[in-house]
C-alpha cells in the first residue's frame, strides 16, 4: 500500500545536476494567474528588504476584454548586459551558467547599474547600501534545486531551462509557442523569454520591477 | 569580466549575508533566563540566509487558509527558514501559494504574543501584564468549575474563527457540557453548503470537480484563482486543462477577478442574478433535448416534465433582463455546456450563494450538472470524501482514522421542562415546541441552533455566527464566560462594531478569554490572552476532498518548538480540563500531543515514522472516486437488510435505528447517494417545512421545494443613483488574518473602491478621488430589515477599473487594522515604544523592515493601510440557512 514515489527532499545536496550551459527562464503568460507565489518565494528565500524587489507580478488592464493580464517580471540575465558594462567597480559578474550576479564585496555603491538596467531589476539594499538583484537562486541551483520562484509556481507558468540545450523540453516548448524577449529593441540578449507576450503589455510595464517613485498602487498599472 | 562557479559565488555571497542586529534583551517582561536566551538566538538567526545542505526538511500541512496544502518547512538552527510544497501531496502536487510562504512572517512576527497576559486597565484599554500559565488557567478553571456546579455549562461559550483540530475542541466542549461551540460558517459558506447537502447528502457539502479531465467549465462567480477553499488545487488543474488541453471556461462575475481574467469569456452580471441565468440554461437544455434522460430518470428524485412546467417562465430573455447577459449568449453557452457532457462542470461559491436568494440560485446551478448527467463522471462534477475516515459513505477500504478515545458523550438538547429551555424567550419556546421531533432533538438554544434558521442546523450545526452578538445583546442567551479561539469577529464580522459593543459590556460578557497568535482586535477586548502556537509549531490531523479524486490524509507536525511560552491548543485545553477536573480530565489523558496523534493514526498501513517523514498517505492503487453512487452495496451492509417496496430503498437496523444503506436500481443493490431518498434531491420538502416553522411568507421563495429565482428584496426598485457594494478577497490575504504579514501587506495594503469608468464619469469621479459611501439597511426577512437609518458611512478613494459591472462598487476587506502590531496598522510608531509595559507586544526580536521600511504607511509618505469596511456591512443572514448576504448591499456614493 505504500506509495512508491521517492522522498525528493532527501536527495537535496547529495545529487547535483550538471550546471546548465546557459540558464534561462520561460514565462508562459497564458498560464499566469497573478497569484504572487513567486514574489513570496523570492522574498523569503533571500530575505529581501521591503521596497526592494527581485521579482514582481504586475496586473495590466486590457483595453479590449474588460479583464486583467498578469505579468511576472524578474532579472532577464542578459548576455549583453547593460549593468555589467556600466559598473565602474567590475562588481557584476557572469557565472558559469551565464547568470549575471553582483559581487557585493566589490560593489562600490555607484548605482550606475541601477540606471543602466532597462528592466528595473537592480535595487540598492538599504541595509548594506550595495546593489543587489536576482541571482537565479545560485544557492539552490548549485544543489540541483530549481530557482525558488519556479519551484512554487502553482500553474507552471515559470519554467527553468538550459537555453543552449536544444533537447531541453522547455526549450522545445518555448520554440513551439513562439517565446519572445521582453523589450527586444533594447538589444540585451536576455535569458528570460515570454510566451504570449504582446506589444501593449510591454508599454504598460515599462518601468519594470522596482516601484516607481510616484507609484502608490503596487499591483495595478495605471493607463 | 570573469566567469566564476556557482559554488564560489555562494561562498562570496554567504560571507556578507546580513544578520539581524544583536542586542541585549531589554524588554521588562522577558525575565526568565531561557526566554532571554531564545530571544537572543532569534535576534542572531532570523533573517540569515538558508543553507540547504545544513537545513532539515519537515513535511507538514499549511494553515495559511482553509485549503490546507502539503508543505515542507526547511529548518536550520531551530528556525523555519523556508516553506515549499510537498510533492507527495496528491492535491497541491508540490506547489504553494503566497500565503503559505508568508506563514514564516506569521511565526516570526516581532510583535507576536508569546506569553499569557492579563489586562490591568479597563477592558479594551490596551494595558496588560504578563502572567504565568498556571495563574491564567487557574483563574479560568475556577470560573468554569462554578458554571458546572451551578448546572449551567451552556453559559460557557467557545467561539472559534478557525479550528482544524478535526474534533478536538468539540471533545473539550462536550466534556465540559456546553453545546455552544460556535463558528463562522455562516460568514463563509453555509449558503453554498446547504444546496449541496440537500442534493447529495451530508457527506458532500463540498464538491470535487474533475478539472484535470474537463472540457468546459461554467463558472458562476467563483474565484479559485484568488480565494476559495480548495482554490489552490483547482487553479492548477483548471489552467492545465485550459492551456494544455484546450478546455474552455465561461465566467459570470461582477468584477474582473483573476478567474474572470483567465476565462475564455467573462460576462459582468448584476449581483444576485446567477439563479436566473442557470434556470434559463436548464430550459434551453431541455428544449434542445440535450439533457441526459437516462441519468435523470435513474437518479433525480423529481419528474423532469414537472420540473419543466414549474420553471418554464425563466426564459433566456427573462434572464437577460435580470442579469444583463444577452439571451443568445445564454442559449449558446447552455448548448455548448450540455454538448460537452460528461466532460463539463459548473463551479460556484460565494459569488452566487452569498445573496438573499443565493441558496435557491446554487440549487439551480447544481441542477445543471444533474440535468446533463456529468455527476461523478470523468471530467464532470464529482464528489469525493471530505472528512476523516471512519467507514462513512464512499470510504470503504480506507483505514479508520479516528480521534482516540475515550470520547465524552454528546450534550443533551434543550428540551421543554429543562431550566435551559424555560429561560428562552416565550416566542422561541413556542416555535421549538412546534418543531418536528427530529428537530427538537437537535435544538441546543439560540446561539448554537437559532430557531429562526433551522436549515443552519438541519444537516449539521453550521451556526449563524453573525447573530451571536445581537442575540447576546437581546438576552436570547446568557453568557458567563466567552472564549474566542483565533476569532476575528471584532474586526471581520459584518457590523463588527456590534461584536465590539457586546464584548466591551461586562454585564453581557462577564469574562472574555482569547486564545490567539497575534494581538488581534478580538484579543484586545479580552480579560486574559492565551498565546497559541502557529501552524509551524503544532500537530493536527488532516483530510479534505482531493481534486485528484484520491482520498488522502496528511499530518500537520511541528517544524520547530513554539516561540516563548506559546502552546498548541490541544495542550491548552488539556491543561484547562485537568484544572477543571470533575471527570473532565479523563478525556485528556495524554502526556504529549504526538502520542495522541500517533494513536489517532494507528490503523494507517505505514509506520508512524514513515508517515512523519512523508507527511502524506494515500493508497495509490485505489480507483478514483468516480460514480460512487453506482458502486454495489457492500456484503456487510447487505447482511440483514430489507427493501422498502415503495421507494426501493435498502434499509438496515443499526444500533436500533433504521438506516438507509443503498437503493435497488434495475434489480441491483447499489449505494446511491447518502440522502433520505438515496437519490439526488433536486426536490426537497425541507425548504417549505422550514419556511412554515419560521413563518416565512409564501411570497418569499426561499421556501420553494424546487430551485427557483426571485429578485433580492433590497434590489427591487433600486434607484438610478444607487449602486451595489460588494467585497472581495485578494490572493495574498486570508480574511482578516494576514494584514500584518510584511511581504503580503507590501503587495496589498490598501483597498480602494473599484468602480467602472463610465459610472465614475456619471458621478464626476476620477482616479484617486475621495468619496463617501453610505450603506443602506437590507430589506426582506432579515435582521433590522428596512430600517431607514443607514448601516453607516465611510470614506475611501476610488480606483477606476474597466470590466467592473456598472452598477457595482467593489472593496476588499482584509486591511484597515487598528491592532495586529505595526505592520497590521501600517504604523511606524511601535506601540510598545510609546507605552512600554502596557501593551502585550513583546518585541521578541528585531526585524529591520519593521517598522522603518513599511513604505506604504502614511508617516513614510505612503497611502496608508486602507480602510476598515466591515463595520459598514449589515448583519444580513439569508432566510432559513442563515448565510451572510455579503453581496446584496445597496449604497449611495458622493464625491467629497
Amino acid at each position: 500500500m505504500i506509495s512508491v514515489t521517492s522522498i525528493p527532499w532527501e536527495n537535496i545536496g547529495k545529487v547535483r545536476s550538471e550546471p546548465k550551459k546557459r540558464a534561462g527562464i520561460i514565462v508562459d503568460l497564458r498560464l499566469c494567474v497573478g497569484c504572487h507565489s513567486c514574489s513570496l518565494a523570492c522574498k523569503t528565500e533571500h530575505n529581501i528588504p521591503l521596497r526592494c524587489f527581485r521579482t514582481r507580478v504586475r496586473y495590466l488592464e486590457r483595453g479590449d476584454k474588460l479583464t486583467l493580464k498578469f505579468f511576472p517580471l524578474i532579472c532577464m540575465h542578459c548576455q549583453d548586459s547593460p549593468c555589467l558594462k556600466a559598473c565602474p567597480c567590475n562588481a557584476i559578474l557572469r557565472l558559469e551558467d551565464k547568470t549575471v550576479i553582483i559581487d557585493k564585496n566589490r560593489c562600490g555603491s555607484e548605482k550606475a547599474c541601477v540606471k543602466a538596467c532597462p528592466y528595473g531589476a537592480i535595487y540598492i539594499d538599504p541595509a548594506t547600501d550595495k546593489a543587489d538583484k536576482c541571482d537565479l537562486c545560485a544557492n539552490r541551483t548549485a544543489l540541483g534545486m530549481e530557482p525558488a520562484c519556479v519551484n512554487v509556481c502553482p500553474v507552471n507558468a515559470l519554467k527553468y531551462c538550459d537555453l543552449e540545450d536544444p533537447d531541453d523540453p522547455v526549450v522545445i516548448y518555448a520554440r513551439k509557442h513562439d517565446a519572445k524577449a521582453f523589450k527586444e529593441e533594447a538589444g540585451t540578449n536576455p535569458s528570460v523569454f515570454y510566451i504570449g507576450l504582446e506589444k501593449w503589455m510591454e508599454k504598460k510595464v515599462e518601468n519594470g520591477i522596482q516601484l516607481s517613485s510616484k507609484e502608490d498602487e503596487i499591483i495595478y498599472v495605471q493607463k | 569580466m570573469s566567469n566564476i562557479t556557482r559554488r564560489e559565488f555562494i561562498r562570496i555571497a554567504g560571507g556578507i549575508s546580513v544578520g539581524m542586529a544583536s542586542g541585549a534583551c531589554s524588554h521588562p517582561f522577558v525575565k526568565e533566563k531561557h526566554s532571554c536566551k531564545q530571544s537572543q538566538n532569534l535576534k542572531r538567526l532570523i533573517g540569515t540566509k538558508i543553507d540547504y545542505t545544513k537545513a532539515r526538511a519537515v513535511p507538514s500541512i499549511c494553515f495559511g487558509c482553509t485549503t490546507h496544502c502539503g508543505v515542507i518547512g526547511w529548518v536550520q538552527d531551530g528556525i523555519v527558514k523556508k516553506i515549499e510544497g510537498n510533492p507527495l501531496d496528491p492535491n497541491s502536487r508540490g506547489k504553494v501559494c503566497a500565503k503559505a510562504q508568508g506563514m514564516i512572517s506569521y511565526t516570526y512576527y516581532p510583535e507576536r504574543i508569546i506569553y499569557p497576559m492579563r489586562r490591568i486597565g479597563k477592558r479594551g484599554e490596551g494595558k496588560w501584564k504578563r502572567i504565568s500559565w498556571n495563574e491564567a488557567l487557574d483563574e479560568i478553571a475556577k470560573k468554569m468549575k462554578k458554571l458546572r456546579q451551578e448546572e449551567h455549562p451552556e453559559r460557557f461559550v467557545f467561539h472559534y474563527g478557525r479550528d482544524k483540530t478535526k474534533g478536538f475542541t468539540k471533545r473539550f466542549t462536550n466534556a465540559f457540557g456546553t453545546p455552544n461551540r460556535l463558528n463562522r460558517r455562516s460568514i463563509c459558506s453555509s449558503n453554498r453548503r446547504a444546496p449541496l447537502m440537500s442534493f447529495y447528502g451530508r457527506e458532500f457539502e463540498w464538491e470535487t470537480q474533475d478539472f484535470e479531465n474537463t472540457k468546459f467549465i461554467l463558472n458562476f462567480g467563483a474565484n479559485p484563482m484568488e480565494a476559495y477553499q480548495g482554490g489552490f488545487f483547482m487553479m492548477q488543474r483548471i489552467q492545465q486543462a485550459r492551456v494544455d488541453k484546450g478546455a474552455k471556461m465561461i465566467t459570470f462575475e461582477v468584477r474582473p477577478s483573476a478567474t474572470a481574467s483567465v476565462s475564455d469569456k467573462y460576462f459582468p452580471v448584476f449581483p444576485g442574478t446567477d439563479g436566473a441565468i442557470a434556470l434559463a440554461m436548464i430550459n434551453v437544455i431541455i428544449d434542445n433535448n440535450l439533457h441526459d434522460k437516462k441519468f435523470w430518470d435513474r437518479w433525480a428524485n423529481y419528474p423532469l416534465n414537472d420540473l419543466k412546467k414549474q420553471i418554464a417562465s425563466f426564459t433566456p430573455e427573462f434572464a437577460e433582463k435580470e442579469s444583463g447577459v444577452p439571451a443568445e449568449e445564454i442559449i449558446d453557452i447552455a448548448i455548448e455546456f450540455a454538448k460537452a457532457s460528461p466532460e463539463c462542470c459548473t463551479m460556484s461559491n460565494r459569488g452566487s450563494a452569498k445573496h438573499y436568494n443565493g441558496v435557491q440560485a446554487d440549487r439551480a446551478i447544481r441542477l445543471l450538472d444533474v440535468l446533463v448527467g456529468n455527476v461523478g463522471r470523468p471530467g464532470g462534477f464529482c464528489l469525493s470524501t471530505l472528512r476523516m475516515w471512519k467507514k462513512r459513505y464512499g470510504q470503504d477500504g480506507l483505514p479508520n482514522i479516528v480521534q482516540p478515545g475515550p470520547s465524552p458523550s454528546s450534550v443533551k438538547p434543550f428540551q421543554p421542562g429543562t431550566e435551559q429551555f424555560n429561560e428562552l424567550p416565550v416566542e422561541v419556546q413556542e416555535r421549538v415546541k412546534n418543531f418536528p421531533p427530529e428537530w427538537q432533538n437537535k435544538y441546543f438554544g439560540e446561539l448554537a441552533t437559532p430557531s429562526e434558521y433551522p436549515l443552519s442546523w438541519h444537516w449539521y450545526p453550521m451556526r449563524v455566527g453573525q447573530l451571536v452578538y445581537p442575540y447576546i445583546k437581546e438576552g436570547r442567551a446568557k453568557v458567563e464566560m466567552y472564549m474566542s479561539y483565533t476569532l476575528g469577529a471584532s474586526y471581520g464580522y459584518p457590523e463588527a462594531k456590534v461584536a465590539r459593543e457586546v464584548l466591551l459590556d461586562e454585564k453581557l460578557i462577564p469574562f472574555h478569554v482569547a486564545i490567539d497568535i497575534g494581538y488581534s482586535e478580538q484579543a484586545s477586548l479580552a480579560d486574559i490572552i492565551l498565546p497559541e502556537a502557529t501552524s509551524l509549531e503544532r500537530w493536527d490531523a488532516h483530510s479534505t476532498n482531493c481534486y485528484g479524486l484520491v482520498p488522502y490524509t496528511g499530518i500537520r507536525q511541528p517544524m520547530v518548538k513554539p516561540l516563548g511560552e506559546a502552546k498548541p491548543v490541544q495542550i491548552i485545553l488539556r491543561d484547562l480540563a485537568s484544572k477543571i477536573g470533575g471527570g473532565m480530565e479523563s478525556f485528556f489523558n495524554f502526556n504529549d500531543v504526538e502520542e495522541f496523534y500517533r494513536e489517532w493514526y494507528k490503523e494507517l498501513p505505514i509506520s508512524w515514522k514513515e508517515f512523519k517523514k512523508r507527511g502524506i498517505w494515500y493508497d495509490p492503487n485505489r480507483p478514483k472516486d468516480y460514480e460512487l453512487y453506482e458502486r454495489p452495496v457492500s456484503n456487510d451492509d447487505l447482511k440483514g437488510s430489507f427493501v422498502n417496496k415503495e421507494n426501493n430503498i435498502i434499509y438496515k437496523m443499526k444500533k436500533g435505528k433504521k438506516v438507509a444503506v443503498g437503493i435497488m436500481q434495475d434489480g441491483k443493490p447499489v449505494c446511491g447517494f447518502p440522502t433520505p431518498s438515496r437519490k439526488i434531491q433536486v426536490y426537497d420538502e425541507v425548504f417549505p417545512l422550514a419556511a412554515k416553522h419560521v413563518g416565512l411568507p409564501k411570497s418569499d421563495e426561499n421556501g420553494s421545494p424546487l430551485c427557483t429565482y426571485f429578485k433580492i428584496p433590497s434590489h427591487v426598485n433600486i434607484q438610478h443613483d444607487e449602486l451595489i457594494f460588494t467585497t472581495f478577497k485578494w490572493n495574498v490575504h486570508t480574511q482578516g488574518r494576514t494584514g500584518h504579514l510584511k511581504y503580503q501587506a507590501e503587495i496589498v495594503h490598501a483597498n480602494p473602491v473599484f468602480i467602472n469608468p463610465e459610472t465614475a464619469k456619471r458621478f464626476g469621479l476620477k482616479n484617486s478621488d475621495m468619496i463617501e459611501l453610505t450603506v443602506h439597511r437590507p430589506k426582506g426577512h432579515t435582521y433590522r430589515a428596512g430600517e431607514k437609518e443607514p448601516v453607516g458611512k465611510f470614506r475611501n478613494t476610488v480606483r477606476l477599473l474597466n470590466g467592473m459591472h456598472p452598477k457595482v462598487v467593489a472593496v476588499s476587506h482584509h486591511v484597515g487594522h487598528w491592532e495586529h502590531g505595526s505592520v497590521g496598522r501600517s504604523n511606524v510608531n511601535l506601540s510598545h515604544e510609546s507605552k512600554s509595559g502596557t501593551e502585550p507586544h513583546l518585541k521578541i526580536f528585531d526585524d529591520k523592515d519593521i517598522p522603518e521600511r513599511i513604505w506604504w504607511s502614511k508617516s513614510q509618505g505612503g497611502p496608508g493601510g486602507g480602510v476598515h469596511i466591515n463595520d459598514f456591512l449589515p448583519i444580513d443572514p439569508a432566510p432559513l440557512v442563515g448565510g451572510q448576504n455579503w453581496f446584496d448591499n445597496v449604497c449611495s456614493i458622493e464625491k467629497i
